[in-house]
Formats: structure tokens, sequence, C-alpha cells
């Protein structure tokens, strides 16, 4: 408790530092930008845009050229020419401003092994299908096509025609056979099956049609799998073996169904692992295994766990520009290690970095921008497609303590909280009026986004009827500071979140302003400050009243739907949870409107698209009208959103969609981005 | 003799001993593991990591085991020479801590040296001309060094490096030398890196050598064989340097020992400010992962220099001193 309230004093002290910094940022440096328009900040939002696939027979090339290396390598005969490489179908992309030269190398940042997603977002972007420039349709990418049967239990995915992985192997429907039958089907390796692959508790099945045709089978419809499918791929989801397909060629030899056991063991010791399923998951990964056959654009050649991750072109790359060059056209990646963040924001506004926009801090913004001229860059703020950059999730089946538990299953006090928060306030101090205040609902761009108003629903500040809703459930007593008290007269009414410590956001002073907003409506609001890995043992043991992060992912409420309904251990109430995964048989049964929920959740989930998409925009007025989670601040760039791009870039987008689905930048194809003359 | 020399050597062997059990049930104290850790990274990506497949992650990396097996196992590795598998690096921990240790050392030697350097002129001038205006100006300085943290220093210089020299910010080598293997041309360009953050740790240590320096050497000035050594007709600067400033370093030659485990401790926090590639931000991040075998690793590398550091000063004094030797 003593270590609570000092903590809290320590972090107000921070927080009025912030807040401090925050205005003073808002009055001297930023009138110059922010001035134009209503939302401060507004003319750094671009209009939303990205290269497109070029799908007409009569524009595709049909002559091609290379980068210079490749050429010299091609006359020396060591590779083949390149229209042999790319095969019959390659993947034209119209570049978004023009077509680029080749040469230069792409320099980021990046803060150590853990960061595996720097990478995959700038050139991990093999998945079968991908995000079109909206974030909303799905499209080819390293898959052609693609055909629901009319049931919808079965798909065919159509792949190119004399594709190569990057070591000059064919890439055909064996490899999707080999990834089902010989990793996805093998217990030891994957003793839990891809989440995606398994519908209602039943896996699917992978076949072979011919050399270029794949075929999923489920036992129920299942439209929502392209969604899955412009979501994986190798460079992503290879270190877990998942990923729907797997170079056969190169992996037989960690597999014991191929492998001769001696040299099998041989490999393990080298390696340093215990058995040859952990052997195998680290040959497949992509980011640090640089003799591993790859799809992508570009591939690893200095590991990720080494001090400068560096990846160069695949000479075997898919991807050409509308005049027939083959990409990338920049001719590596080089991202250096940076010990913390600070670190990399400080070189981003040295201009040491080309194009980069994770780590970089919003509370930074104004002298990112003080230092545009200086270090010859543009920042362009890319907003969040989910609602909520700080939501508090609040646990209904919190039961340490039996009234604050009933509290927060109470549908009346959890939108009484949601009212007494003055979020423009917060916009203000910690977005740089940049975020949009409001509920969790994803945005109205949004396939699944239920309306406007719902953006507003209990998500306005309105003290007063907070206090009117607070009085109405009897918490009518006060003490003499004006909290009100509990109705089992052990003192005043408490409420706890738990922030998490470190972030891109500072969650824990934000809340401290939160905690002054709720004294005007009597509740006492108590931070608990933690570190990520313990945040989610804390809420797996169902020991966290509300949970403060972002809902990032919920865009696409079928990929993750923690933010509509509670689906294993999710902070929304984990025994719910529980009880929805095992289907009854485990955990606590829910409520009716949070089980209604549930089974509409499971009635779209196998639903064609439209039923689904109403059903969606159903489940996310329910989450807005119960307050499972209280949006704060919302559809901000604060995620992976600020980004810096130096001004000899070329094909660089106003505003490319963000979201963890879009990969951003990968959405933008960074294979087409190019260093102008 | 021997026999002291044995029982010290006994004690250092039970000391690592049990500074091994502490540190790995230290490190694991916090309630979670790496798969926590791994889950969250995936899941603030947008992966999704079942708990069951969590479980699976568990098993495979020995974390479902007891501790006291998982201790047992590491144990006999590292007896083996084997520290096992950087869980988050994916490498053998030794490797991961090969180039930084030395870089480590290189990084604080240079600092202990310079600290020396400027400190013990210092110190010396500071005790001869005791109250003189360079004597409060020194110590002024000296305690500024010592009461400004040295990761304030460190912040300060780098916003100065890039606002008037636009010089490179971080790190112990230029971009194009970061992955490259030595060469003439990659050593030089960790000498021209080297300077700045070794001066940053030496000023902290300064003052301290200061005022030992001064208050050692004030005391040997007062005794009466400085007085007969200058009555004897010799120089003044004979007088000072042959005699009272050699017995005034007696206190740094006995803990001398106390310099291993900083070098490779010393300078975490520079180190993380300053994005150097030391052993500093390995740890720090090891442990908030817990990669328990990387940190555990670590943090027995730091006892183990310890007690070798304090075995050599307790040598050292066994020389020096005749009266410990006398109480055998």
């Amino acid at each position: 408790m003593s270590l609570t309230s000092k903590l809290s004093r320590r972090t107000m002290l921070q927080a009025t530092a912030t807040g401090i910094a925050g205005s003073l940022g808002a009055q001297f440096y930023l009138p110059s930008v922010f001035a134009q328009g209503d939302a401060p900040g507004a003319s750094l939002i671009g209009d939303l845009e990205g290269p497109v696939i070029v799908s007409d027979p009569g524009l595709i090339p049909t002559e091609f050229q290379e980068a210079p290396q490749l050429a010299e390598l091609v006359a020396k005969g060591e590779l083949p020419p390149v229209a042999d490489r790319l095969g019959l179908d390659p993947l034209v992309i119209d570049p978004l401003h023009e077509i680029g030269t080749y040469g230069g190398t792409w320099n980021r940042g990046f803060t150590g092994a853990g960061d595996k997603w720097n990478g995959y977002r700038a050139a991990g972007y093999d998945m079968l299908l991908a995000r079109a420039t909206n974030g909303q349709d799905v499209v080819p990418n390293i898959a052609k096509g693609w055909e629901f049967s009319e049931d919808g239990r079965t798909i065919d995915v159509f792949l190119r025609r004399g594709m190569h992985w990057s070591d000059g192997a064919p890439f055909t429907a064996d490899d999707f056979v080999f990834w089902y039958e010989e990793m996805f089907l093998n217990d030891e390796l994957m003793p839990v099956k891809t989440v995606s692959m398994v519908l209602n508790r039943v896996p699917g099945r992978v076949s072979k049609i011919d050399e270029v045709t794949v075929r999923f089978e489920f036992d129920e419809p299942y439209f929502l799998f392209t969604d899955f499918l412009a979501g994986g791929g190798q460079a992503v989801d290879g270190l877990n073996a998942h990923g729907f397909y797997a170079p056969a060629h190169y992996l037989k030899q960690f597999h014991p169904n191929f492998a001769d056991a001696t040299s099998l063991d041989q490999a393990i010791a080298e390696a340093g692992v215990d058995n040859w399923a952990v052997l195998l998951k680290l040959k497949n990964d992509w980011a640090i295994n640089p003799e591993l056959p790859v799809l992508t654009a570009w591939k690893t050649v200095s590991p990720i766990n080494t001090p400068t991750w560096t990846l160069e072109r695949n000479p075997y790359s898919i991807w050409v520009d509308s005049a027939g060059n083959q990409l990338p056209y920049l001719d590596d990646i080089q991202m250096v290690l940076a010990e913390n963040i600070e670190v990399i924001n400080l070189r981003a506004i040295a201009g040491d970095y080309d194009f980069q926009a994770r780590h970089i801090d919003i509370a930074k913004l104004p002298i990112i921008l003080e230092n545009r001229e200086l270090s010859d860059y543009t920042v362009y703020l890319d907003t969040g497609d989910y609602g909520s950059d700080v939501a508090f999730t609040i646990n209904q089946a919190y039961d340490i303590d039996p009234e604050v538990g009933s509290w927060l299953a109470t549908t009346d006090f959890r939108r009484a909280l949601s009212l007494g928060i003055e979020r423009d306030q917060i916009n203000e101090t910690f977005f740089l009026g940049t975020g949009t205040s409001g509920s969790p609902v994803p945005s109205e761009e949004n396939r699944y986004n239920p309306g406007p108003e719902f953006r507003t629903l209990w998500a306005t500040y309105d003290p007063e009827q907070a206090n009117q809703l607070l009085d109405g459930l009897g918490l009518t007593e006060k003490d003499g500071d004006g909290f009100r008290q509990r109705l089992d007269g052990q003192g005043r009414l408490r409420v706890e979140a738990v922030t998490i410590s470190g972030q891109f956001l500072p969650f824990t002073q934000i809340c401290e302003v939160i905690a002054e907003h709720w004294r005007e409506i009597g509740i006492e609001l108590i931070i608990r400050e933690v570190e990520r890995g313990l945040s989610d043992t804390m809420v797996g043991a169902n020991e966290v009243q509300m949970y403060v992060w972002n809902n990032d992912g919920s865009e696409n409420v079928f990929v993750s739907p923690k933010a509509v309904i509670a689906r294993g251990l999710d902070p929304m109430g984990p025994p719910y949870g529980l009880w929805y995964s095992s289907n009854g048989t485990e955990g606590l049964e829910p409520p009716d409107h949070l089980r209604e929920a549930m089974e509409k959740f499971d009635r779209a989930y196998v639903a064609p698209v439209e039923e689904r998409t109403q059903l969606a925009k159903e489940l996310w007025a329910n989450a807005a009208d119960q307050v499972y989670a209280i949006g704060v601040v919302g559809l901000s760039a604060a995620s992976m959103g600020i980004r810096i791009v130096k001004n000899d870039i070329g094909n660089v987008p106003a505003r490319q969609y963000n979201s963890p689905a879009s990969r951003n930048p990968g959405i933008s194809c960074p294979p087409t981005f190019f260093i102008k003359e | 003799m021997l026999h002291y020399f044995l029982r010290r050597f006994l004690i250092a062997i039970i000391t690592v001993i049990a500074i091994s059990i502490l540190s790995f049930a230290i490190i694991q104290l916090p309630r979670g593991d790496y798969v926590n850790t791994y889950v969250a990274q995936q899941t603030a990506s947008g992966t999704q990591i079942s708990a069951e497949e969590s479980e699976n992650l568990r098993k495979q990396y020995g974390l479902d085991q007891p501790m006291w097996r998982q201790y047992l196992t590491w144990i006999s590795n590292v007896l083996r020479g084997d520290f096992g598998l950087s869980f988050e690096w994916q490498r053998p921990v030794s490797s991961v801590i090969g180039e930084r240790l030395m870089l480590t050392i290189v990084l604080t030697s240079a600092a202990v040296v310079f600290t020396w350097i400027i400190a013990l002129p210092i110190g010396i001038y500071s005790a001869v001309r005791q109250y003189s205006p360079l004597d409060y100006l020194f110590t002024f300085i000296g305690f500024i060094g010592l009461a400004i943290p040295s990761f304030l220093v460190a912040l300060i210089l780098m916003y100065l490096g890039f606002k008037y020299f636009n010089a490179d910010i971080g790190g112990l080598f230029s971009s194009e030398y970061v992955n490259a293997p030595w060469s003439r041309g990659r050593v030089w360009d960790l000498m021209k890196h080297l300077p700045l953050p070794a001066m940053v740790l030496a000023l902290s240590g300064t003052a301290e050598v200061i005022r030992v320096m001064r208050a050692n050497l004030l005391d040997e000035l007062r005794k009466p064989y400085v007085s007969a050594a200058r009555a004897k007709g010799l120089t003044e600067w004979q007088v000072i340097m042959r005699h009272p400033v050699r017995v005034a370093l007696n206190p740094f030659i006995s803990t001398i020992g106390y310099l291993l485990p900083y070098v490779i401790s010393g300078s975490v926090i520079v180190s993380l400010v300053l994005s150097l590639p030391t052993i500093g931000p390995l740890l720090l991040r090891s442990l908030l992962a817990q990669d328990m075998y990387l940190a555990g690793a670590i943090v027995l590398l730091l006892g183990v220099m310890t007690v070798i550091g304090t075995f050599i000063s307790d040598l050292l004094l066994m020389w020096v001193d005749p009266r410990i030797r006398s109480e055998m």
C-alpha cells in the first residue's frame, strides 16, 4: 500500500512534468505546423494511398530488367536470367508515384533480438494474401489468387507458375503438403496446432491438386480464412513451425522422417539445442538463419542476434514494377542496434534513418518537427485503425474483493467511470491533440464500425451524469475528501488499474491524470505499474481489476476478439474466457449480455461476408453500450505511426493504413521504395 | 601461511557456489518466465499465441521443471564450460557475452586509467598545496563530478554532440564497422569512439581518488621521516615522490582487487544511455526478459570476479602487512 502511494506521488510528478512539457510544446513549437485545420496535427495526416497490383493481363510487362549486380552474376553464368527467375506469373506492382532506380541501403534502427517485428514489418511480407491499401480488402500476394467453394468449406489457393525460393529451388504445392503432413500434423513439432487452421476444435486439411493449386478443407464454412491467409507466412511464423508452407527441400535435413539419425544428432549438438523440433524451428527462423530459403524481397544475411541486422535483395524476388524492373530497388536493409529507445529517437532526429516509424515516440513530436529541415526528413502521421491507444479493459469476473468485483460487473458503474474522464485533456497533453477522444470502436473507415454515434456513446465527459449514475447505484455515502464509501463499511471504494512500464505511451502518467478526473466523481483510482511479462501472469491469475493498454488487433475483430468477448485468459474476465474456450466445461458462465455476444461471435465466424459484417457491427455496438472497455483516446499515430522519412526516398505514401494486419510499412510495398538522385 | 591461503581459497569456492545458487534463485524470483515475455512481445505485435502453446514452449525450454532441477542442469553444464542457450538471442550465452565482455573491459580499463591519470597528480598537488586556490578549484570540480550522475553527463554530452557537432550518437563503432571482423581500421574506429564514454565514466571516480590520495598524503607529510628527508637536502620533488607518495598509494593497491568486478559492472547505466555494446545493457535486458541462462551467466561472472578480487586483495594485504601474517 505504501509502495503504491509512493509510486503514485513519483509518477504524479512525472505526469505533471510531462503535462507541462506537453502544453509548452503545444504553445511554443506547434503553431506553425498545427495551425491549419481544426484538429491540431491535421496537416501531418495525409490521404490514404499506396501502390496497386496490376491484374490486367494487357498491362503485365513481357520484358524484364534486374539490378546491375544481379545482371553481372547472370553474365558470369552464376544465376539464371531474370525472366527464368521470376517465373510465368510475377507479382506486378504499379508504384505509388514513379518507376524507381536501383541501388542504396535502407538504414533503420532496432533494439535487439526481441525486436523481430522491426524486420518483419520492413521486409517480412510473405503472406499468401495481403491487405489492400484500405486495410480492409484482401488481395493476392505470394499466392496469385483463391477460390471458395459455394459452401465455404473448401478454399483453393493458386500459386504462381515457375516461382522459386531464394536459393533457386521451385516453390510448389509440395511445400504446402510438406508443411501440413510433416510439420502441422507432427505432434512433437506442433503439439498445439496453428490456431487459424482449427475451426471449432477440428483441424483443417491441406492437399495438392496440382503443382500450383493447394486445397484447404474444413468441416464448416470458413469464409474468414482469407483474413488469416493475409497474415502469417514463413517470415513471421516459421520460427514456431506455423506459416502454411515451408521449404521442404531445405528442412528435410532437420526432420527425423527424412534425415539420417547420425547427421541429425550432430546438427542438434552443433546448434546447442535439446531436440530436433527446436532445431527445425531455429532453422526455419527467417530472422536468425541466413541459410534459410525464403520468398521475401530481401533475405537476412546478418541475423537479428548480431549488432547489425542486415538483409540483402533476394535474386528470386517475384515483385516487379509495371515497367518490368525486378524489385526491390534498394539493395539492402541495415538495422543498427540501439540499446534503448531514446537512442533510436535521437538518431532518427539526427537523420540517421531513411524510413522509420517503429519506436518513434509521440512525446518527441515537437523536437522531431523542429529538426525537419536540418536533418532533411518529412514527418507523416499514420493514424491507427483500432479505436483506443489507451483503454481500460474491465475485468467483469474479478472476485478477490467481491464488492469491487460486483461493481466492475455492473454496467452503470462502468458507464459512470467512462463518463468521468476528460478525454480531450488527455488528448492535448499526451497526444499533442493528434488523437481522437471516444469509445474503443474501430475507425469509421473500418468495415466493422457500428456507426459514428458509437464513438461517443458513454464516452463523452459528463461528470454530472456520472455522479447521477453512481448515486443511483446506492453509492451515496462519501468521506471527508469526497470519495464514495463501500457498502460493506470497509471505507473508500477504491478501484485498481494495472499499467505496463516502458511502453511507447506513458500509460501510468495518463492514469494519474484520470485518477484526478475520477476524484470529481468520488472514485479513487489506485495505479499499479508492472513489467510487461508480469502483467500477463497477473491477468491470467484473475488478479487484475482494470487492465490499461491499447486495443490494437481489435480492428480485425475475428482475429483478435478480446474487445467484444472474453476468450481464453483475456483481461475482460479470465474465468468467462475459459468458459468460452473450453466450451462450458471450465471457468464461470458469463452474464447474459456477454453470453449472447459469444453466441453471435460464433455465428459470425462461419458466416459469409455480409452476414459476418452485420454481426460484427452488432458486437461492437454491444461492447460500446456495455462499456466492456473504457476507451480514452484512440485513432492516433502513437503506435508505429510517427513516420520519419528522408526527403530523398521515393514512392512514399502520404498516409498508410496502420494496424498490426498491415504490417506498415509492409502494406506500402517497401520493394518500391528507392533513393532519388 | 599455506594454511591461510588454503582457508581463503576454500571460503572463496563456497562463496562462489552460494552466489550461483542465489543468483539463479533471484533471477527466478519474479513471477512469470521467459515464455511470458515472449508471448507478450508476440501479442503486442499481433501474433496470437494460445495458452497451450505457451505451455509447449515452456516444456521445450525446460521451464516446466522444478527450480532445483533447472539449477542442477544449468550448473553442471556451466562446470563443463557450457553456459546454455540464450532464449532471446537464440545463441549460446558464451558467444553473446564474448565480444561485449572484451569491449566492456577495454572501456572500463580506459576509464580507470583516465581516473588515475587525472586524479593522482591532482590529489598529490592538493595535499602539498593544501588550501591553495587550485586545491579548492580541483576539489570543487571533483565533487561536481561525484555529485552529477554519470548518465546525466552522458546525456548532456550526447545532446551537445548532436546539436553542435552532428556527431555519431552513441555506440563504440561507426556503422560500417559494427559487424566487421577485427582489422586495423576497426581498432582505430574503436579508439576514436572510446575517449568520450571513458571520460564520462572516469569523471565520477576522480573525486574519490583525489580525496583519498589527498588525505593519505597529508597524513604522511606530517611524519618525521619527511622532515628527515628534507634535512638530508633532497629536493622537494624527491622528498615527496620518493617516500610519502609511495606510502599513500598503499590503500589503492590493497583495493586493486575490487576493480575486477567494477570493470564489468561499472558501466551499466552509462552504456545504456550511450548505447554502448557492453555487458550492461545485456544484463538489464536479460533480467527484464527473464532470459535466465544469460542473466545467470553475467551475475555469476560478476560474483566470481568479486570473489577473485577479494582473494587477490587478501593476498596482497598479507604480503604488504606483517600484522596480518602474524595472526595466522
